[in-house]
């Protein structure tokens, strides 16, 4: 494997960790769309 | 009024003297033009002037017997990204037409709308994809307080250009901090608004999930009027929010008695260089000065927001870019190469997680931080504008671990989408700009403005002019 190659996948590594440790207990519920959910119920009253 | 006399006003101040015809508008354009002539070939803030179009859209608003709109005959110009009409987008790529959009960006339709004329097309960092502001192919943006410093990036032209007073205002984007580092590397006011406030369509985009676009200006206010002119629903854009804007330019002028501001304890200070901390502590202290109640408080990790924003800017970034990195990879600087791959080779199953993780994450954020204050005070970067020699040495590898740790402290709230402005608070050592930032509750725009308006209030930073030769 080349130096940029192994480069990369160490990077790769690396977020999927973040993805193991952060993620595993993800409810059953949750989903990519709730994030602009959340953004308009977190905004301040009109 | 005299060519430097102009370029001394700020966006408000001409805009109010070509209304008042103290000033006409082909004077202003004029007086951008000649520091460009004058300067640009040392900073490289432009990769396209068109001096032609930008005159003649002057001339046309001195005769027109009434103002367009608030913007009326001030000229603008825009990162290389945005698609304007009639002029080429090279993305800060070796391709002189990378993007095209048609219609042309809704941010500088609005724009125009309102009266600006177009001085051309700002440089930036290849494919927007790096904080120092070096482009191998358009030249390194200059820092116009020290040159050999990095503007910082990737709307490195957009803050070099404003705080060198060749515009009075300009566009930037940003996926982690690509207008807030280079605002703060170059000293002028940078905000990036709420995911969906500002309409990205006819940008080029690096992320969908993560872009937002914004202005680029020299003061608070400056900031408020075009960001009052570019924010709102639009449906060219499926992410774009229908939430009302509120008055932005009365928020600026607003008292800040009973609002609480939020330092945080937790990896905000962390290896931030001592003269930023105590920058930010002071710009703290005039706000309790100015009637605000200031306290620390411990934030929800922001590593691990910035890891999960980086997951979805790559992978997106990977897709949409796949062409000139499968087809041309040797166009590509050896970093921005480097940084798109990693997005081939995430697995589908920790781009959705970290979507969903991205979801979760900003919901608790939003509801453990706000509960408790209404803005938050970090600092900007972790130090100040490194040189460009410094920025760009050493291996790809280095090179790429020195572009994260710079856009640390930007990149959660890109994650979390909350509106987050940096501005100006004082100066290094070395004679750079420090900065600070203020992010705010989703939506809302008006408080940041008016918090960062009362920092601004005690500095009289905003009015130094650059050194420049």
């Amino acid at each position: 494997m080349s130096e940029p190659a192994r480069q990369v996948m160490v990077a790769v590594a690396a977020l999927a960790g973040t993805i193991e440790r952060a993620g595993a207990d993800l409810s059953l519920a949750e989903e990519p769309s709730n994030f602009t959910s959340a953004l308009e119920q977190g905004a301040p009253d009109d | 009024m005299t060519e430097s006399g102009i370029a001394d006003l700020t966006l408000s101040e001409v805009a109010e003297a070509i209304r008042l015809r103290k000033t006409s508008s082909v004077e202003a354009t004029q007086a951008c033009l000649d520091r460009i002539a004058r300067f640009d070939a040392a900073l490289r803030a432009f990769i396209t002037v068109d001096a032609e179009g930008a005159l003649a859209a002057a001339k046309a608003a001195d005769t027109s017997p009434q103002p367009r709109g608030p913007l009326h005959g001030v000229p603008l110009a825009f990162k290389d990204l945005c698609h304007v009409r009639g002029l080429p987008t090279s993305c800060g790529t070796k391709t002189a037409e990378y993007f095209s959009a048609d219609p042309e960006c809704t941010a500088v339709a609005r724009l125009r709308d309102a009266g600006a004329v177009v001085l051309g097309k700002l440089n930036m960092t290849e494919l927007a994809l790096g904080p120092f502001g070096d482009n191998a192919h358009h030249g390194d943006v200059q820092n116009p307080w020290k040159p050999g410093h990095a503007a910082g990036g990737s709307s490195s032209g957009s803050a070099a250009a404003v705080a060198a007073r060749l515009a009075f205002g300009a566009l930037g984007s940003d996926t982690g901090g690509s207008i807030r580092l280079p605002a703060a590397c170059c000293g002028i006011v940078g905000f990036k608004p709420t995911y969906g406030r500002v309409s990205r369509a006819g940008a080029m985009a690096l992320s969908w999930s993560v872009d937002h676009l914004g202005p680029m200006t020299r003061t608070v206010r400056d900031c408020a009027l075009m960001l009052s002119v570019i924010a709102g629903h639009d449906p060219r854009d499926a992410t774009s929010s229908r939430r009302r804007i509120g008055d932005l330019l009365t928020a600026v002028d607003r008292p800040l008695a009973g609002i609480r501001v939020g330092v945080p304890e937790n990896y905000y200070f962390d290896g931030v260089t001592a003269e930023i901390d105590t920058a930010v502590r002071v710009a703290a202290g005039t706000l309790e000065s100015a009637g605000a109640r200031v306290h620390t408080l411990r934030i929800p990790d922001p590593a691990t927001m910035a890891d999960v924003c980086n997951i979805i800017a790559r992978c997106e970034s990977a897709v949409i870019h796949a062409r000139v990195a499968r087809e041309r990879p040797h166009e590509l600087q050896p970093a921005v190469r480097s940084r798109l791959e990693v997005g081939f080779h995430v697995p589908a199953f920790d781009y959705l997680q970290a979507s969903r993780l991205r979801a979760r994450l900003t919901r608790e954020f939003i509801a453990e931080v706000f509960g408790e204050i209404d803005v938050l005070l970090t600092p900007t970067i972790p130090e100040p504008a490194p040189t460009l020699d410094a920025a760009k040495a050493g291996t790809v590898d280095e090179v790429v671990t020195r572009m994260g740790r710079f856009s640390r402290l930007t990149r959660p709230f890109n994650g979390l989408g909350l509106p987050a402005l940096s501005l100006p608070c004082g100066w290094s050592t070395a004679g750079v700009p420090l900065a600070v930032q203020v992010i705010g509750r989703p939506f809302d725009e008006a408080g940041v403005l008016a918090v960062a308006a009362a920092v601004e209030r005690e500095s009289t930073q905003h009015t130094r002019r650059p050194p420049l030769r």
